[in-house]
């Protein structure tokens, strides 16, 4: 590898890291604000929360429910590593790292299969 | 209120033992909330992975900066652990609940066990730099190899072969047990594939987010994850964690690894008599 990629790299590691720690944070305040509703409203964590509906997650937000907040928060975490994923596909790919643009293809490929297997069990 | 704060509490709690034994909290999140809070297991084991998430999440950030953890080693192995916990997550809405438990109880006991054996020859033989070949075979230069290019500087990667089909078996172990799988990727880099141990350690906990993420959308979908139980647990894990991480180079962990053999041990048990019952 020549100085110039190796520097390249580096770089796109770090970029990667910060994004990495910065959605984490995000998340965490998500949690943070929906774990004190849920308190607020006097909600048992045991009492079963409601299943992920992507079409009421605006109007949950918006009215300050604590499941919008706990589930932006949950999605943000799992979306984390998979928007790392994307993130080094997009860098291998400038660098023409083409072993490194397949194996991040096929990360990506698993976890829609992932997605698409689970949604077609549950219909 | 009360049971929301209980909860935090316990997941602080697994989140410092965790992070000062270098386990991870996951091992301690799905005990806690089937046998503390009466959640089924396979709930629980969705819960323990979106909280594993947060907390490698967080830790891989500031590895990658550091430049600590290998990237190209970790996402081509973790490429496995997430077919692995593909693989794991689908079954594991099969498996019956007493098998499950079974299996974390025979994981509990085997860490316990694990944590003695180290204890005890801790003094004669701790885990040093595996063997590495640094040198070309003939001294020629040639084109490099896959796994030369999964190198670091000064070590080069081998037995690529038994890295995956361990990657595989972490996988779905960690699909299956809602744990991030350091406990098999850590010694399987840096004894099988010749990887130091610090930088074994950073990129485990580097691929334990899309590894969690395959299994945990399966979770997700199938209505695995209550997001009342995930929030309060996750939040103390992420903290006990953090906590835990600026703790370690402080205290005795000699008596504290003692305790955790102890409480391993209990936990088995009540587990094995979830399968009995």
């Amino acid at each position: 590898m020549t100085a110039s990629g190796r520097a390249r790299g580096l770089a796109a590691e770090r970029f990667i890291g910060r994004l990495l720690s910065g959605i984490t944070y995000v998340s965490v305040a998500l949690l943070v604000v929906g774990v004190a509703l849920l308190m607020a409203a006097g909600v048992s964590p045991v009492s079963g929360g409601p299943a992920m509906d992507p079409g009421r997650l605006v109007s949950d937000l918006v009215g300050l429910k604590p499941a919008g907040f706990l589930w932006l928060g949950l999605v943000a975490v799992i979306a984390a590593p998979v928007t790392r994923v994307t993130v080094a596909l997009v860098a291998y790919a400038r660098d023409e790292d083409w072993l490194m643009v397949g194996v991040s293809t096929a990360i990506l490929l698993v976890i829609a299969i992932a997605i698409g297997s689970a949604v077609v069990s549950t219909v | 209120m009360i049971v929301g704060l209980w909860m935090i509490g316990g997941g602080v709690a697994a989140g410092v033992f965790g992070s000062l034994l270098g386990l991870g909290g996951g091992i301690l999140i799905v005990p806690l909330l089937t046998l503390g809070f009466g959640l089924p297991l396979r709930e629980a084991v969705g819960v323990s992975l979106v909280s594993v998430m947060m907390t490698s999440s967080a830790a891989a950030g500031v590895y990658l900066e550091r430049h600590v953890a290998n990237l190209r080693l970790g996402m081509t192995l973790e490429l496995f652990t997430a077919i692995g916990a593909l693989v794991g997550g689908s079954i594991a809405f099969l498996l019956d609940e007493r098998l499950l438990s079974l299996l974390f109880a025979t994981l509990l006991a085997y860490v316990a066990f694990t944590m003695l054996q180290a204890r005890t020859g801790e003094t004669s033989r701790g885990v040093d730099t595996p063997d590495v070949d640094l040198a070309s075979k003939d001294g020629s230069p040639s084109r490099p190899t896959v796994l030369d290019r999964l190198g670091g500087e000064g070590y080069q990667v081998r037995n690529l072969g038994r890295g995956i089909v361990g990657a595989l078996g972490a996988g779905v172990a960690s699909a299956l047990l809602g744990i991030g799988g350091g406990i098999i990727k850590v010694p399987l880099m840096h004894l099988a594939m010749g990887v130091p141990l610090r930088v074994a350690t950073a990129t485990s906990n580097l691929m334990i987010g899309i590894t969690a993420a395959a299994s945990a959308v399966i979770y997700l979908i199938h209505g695995g994850i209550d997001p009342y139980v995930a929030g309060p647990t996750g939040i103390g894990v992420f903290v006990g964690a953090t906590a835990g991480s600026r703790l370690g180079h402080r205290l005795d962990l000699s008596y504290l690894r003692l305790l955790f053999v102890v409480v391993l041990g209990y936990t088995a048990f009540q587990m094995l008599l979830r399968v009995l019952q």
